[in-house]
């Protein structure tokens, strides 16, 4: 895996290279998607920063067009279990890498947009047998 | 020689998970109505699943990606939200058909009404994917699928005139009893039921989860270009017992249990219990990789956790999806719909949704970024833009010609 970049600098084609990829956690599990970009304009006013890459289903919705559906499921998703630590905004200092995929500086468990993830795992998967046996074959793989 | 066993190993798994409950119903229906004159159908659908599979194979082992992932990417979210809506539900009718597929060839054996077994054999399902690693549920299947050789016997047994059989096939024309259109549809229903998505989602996801790296390729191209096109023989074989045994007597196929009939005609009881194996175990195969397939799909597409290569709590709504699929289509095949009807729609309406599914394959397999030096040979894309040409007139025809003809009446 080639070095974290934190040059604040880096040109990229949001459109081409960070919409719609996947976001991998620093354990190699997925999560969740380039759903949306929040932008800000420069200094100079005329050029746009992606300042942080939005996550989730609302997300999504709302950059479709599903505005007001986009906004229950947010807050929908709020109201599952646990504050979340971090809102579904993950700013740009937290992605190490980006590729094919975006390499997020965190763990999937500590985002937000594992919340209905975590809400199925603990009322769900957790109370049928075996949800925790690891399958056999290599060990960690990112 | 472990990597000879290997790969021998993968060719026969190949073999014997190609044919599903669409190939089954599809080719025992075709080969009673229309002889041979539609082989050639099969011939072409496998040469199409070789060549995407082979390719969706290659950039899952060369960049970890699958085939849903890619999708969205190259689509964008409007139009791949639009494929992963059709994809879903076709995946759907096809998984609802192999759980019925296996019920019915589970009620073959025990005498017991298939419909009081279908949620014994969704729960069964849904055990097998939570607990059983993925190499051996995908080997054992696929292993015993090859029962299904038993149809190969049945011709040769029957000793048919092969060369009337091969002039068949190969000046084909439409019987006096059919019309174009219905030719042309069951035609559609039977490439359909060769190159179905959920193979492709299927196929791609698989080679993530046993972490296919470019050492795997040679075993990858060698289960393709070999295990597929020998699938493909049973399928031919299925057709050519069903032309020699049912259309002589004006058989139509309507029932799943016809499909044994030129068998267990022919073999005798023997053959009939090995048919009844290889059924249950292409059925409930396809019904174990549809099931995947919809937590795949829906995975891949909102960047979800998902695979049997992590604890099942790491892929909690992956893991969701596939039983809430599962439970779907139980409930939809205990609703009393009729099991053929519903596998003859899922392959005529996977034939009309495949472009969206196998164009994004096609122009990532030919992208540097992902594939580096392993992107598609010049050949390769010849063959499979010309595949492209055709799966987008399948798609335009498939809807008319299902109303002209009334879905094949």
């Amino acid at each position: 895996m080639p070095p974290p970049q934190h040059d604040a600098g880096r040109v990229l084609y949001a459109g081409l290279h960070l919409l719609d990829r996947q976001l991998v956690d620093r354990d190699g599990r997925y999560a969740g998607k380039v759903d949306d970009l929040e932008l800000c304009p420069g200094e100079d006013g005329n050029t746009l920063f992606v300042s942080a890459v939005l996550a989730g289903p609302g997300a999504l919705a709302r950059r479709l067009g599903a505005r007001r559906l986009g906004a229950w499921l947010e807050r929908a998703l709020t109201h599952l279990g646990d504050p979340p630590a971090n809102d579904l905004r993950i700013l740009f200092n937290r992605i190490s890498d980006v590729g094919d995929h975006v390499t997020l500086a965190a763990n999937h468990d500590e985002m937000a947009t594992f919340a209905a993830g975590r809400w199925v795992r603990d009322h769900i998967i957790h109370h049928i047998p075996g949800s925790r046996v690891r399958p056999p074959g290599p060990e960690e793989r990112g | 020689v472990k990597r000879i066993i290997e790969v021998s190993l993968g060719i026969l798994t190949a073999i014997g998970g190609f044919v599903d409950i669409g190939d089954l119903v599809a080719n025992t229906a075709v080969g009673a109505r229309f002889h041979l004159a539609l082989a050639w159908v099969v011939v072409l659908g496998v040469g199409g699943i070789v060549v995407y599979a082979e390719m969706c194979g290659r950039v899952a082992a060369i960049s970890g990606r699958a085939v849903f992932d890619l999708v969205r990417e190259r689509l964008g979210p409007r139009v791949g939200l639009a494929n992963l809506a059709a994809s879903f539900f076709i995946n759907f009718l096809t998984l609802t058909a192999e759980v019925a597929g296996v019920a019915i060839a589970l009620s073959l054996v025990s005498s017991v009404t298939y419909v009081l077994l279908i949620p014994f054999t969704g729960f069964l399902v849904w055990v097998v994917i939570w607990r059983l690693p993925f190499e051996w549920m995908e080997r054992a299947f696929g292993l015993l699928g090859l029962a299904l050789v038993v149809a190969l016997v049945t011709v040769v047994r029957i000793g048919p005139d092969w060369n009337a059989l091969l002039a068949q096939a190969l000046h084909p024309h439409v019987p006096s009893e059919e019309t174009p259109f219905t030719y042309a549809y069951y035609g559609i229903a039977l490439f359909g039921a060769a190159m179905t998505p959920y193979e492709v989602f299927f196929f791609s996801s698989g080679a993530v989860e046993e972490n296919w790296t470019e050492q795997d390729l040679a075993v990858e191209r060698a289960n393709v270009y070999v295990g597929f096109p020998l699938g493909g023989l049973l399928s031919l074989s299925l057709m050519t017992g069903a032309a020699l045994v049912l259309a002589p007597s004006q058989i139509q196929v309507d029932q799943l249990s016809q499909v044994a009939l030129p068998t267990a005609l022919v073999v005798g009881k023997l053959g009939l219990a090995v048919l009844l194996v290889g059924i249950f175990a292409a059925t409930f195969g396809a019904a174990l990789e549809t099931a995947l397939s919809a937590g795949y799909t829906v995975a891949q597409f909102l960047g979800w956790q998902w695979g049997k290569f992590v604890r099942p709590e790491e892929a909690p709504r992956f893991h969701l999806v596939v039983v809430l699929s599962l439970a779907g289509g139980v409930l939809f095949a205990l609703s009393g719909v009729d099991p053929v009807k519903v596998t003859e729609y899922s392959i005529v309406l996977s034939a009309a949704a495949l472009p969206l599914t196998y164009f994004p394959i096609l122009v990532i397999a030919n992208d540097p970024d992902y594939m580096g030096e392993k992107v598609n040979g010049r050949l390769l894309n010849l063959v499979a833009t010309a595949y492209l040409v055709v799966l987008v007139a399948v798609a335009l025809a498939t809807i008319p010609l299902m109303i002209i003809t009334k879905a094949g009446a």
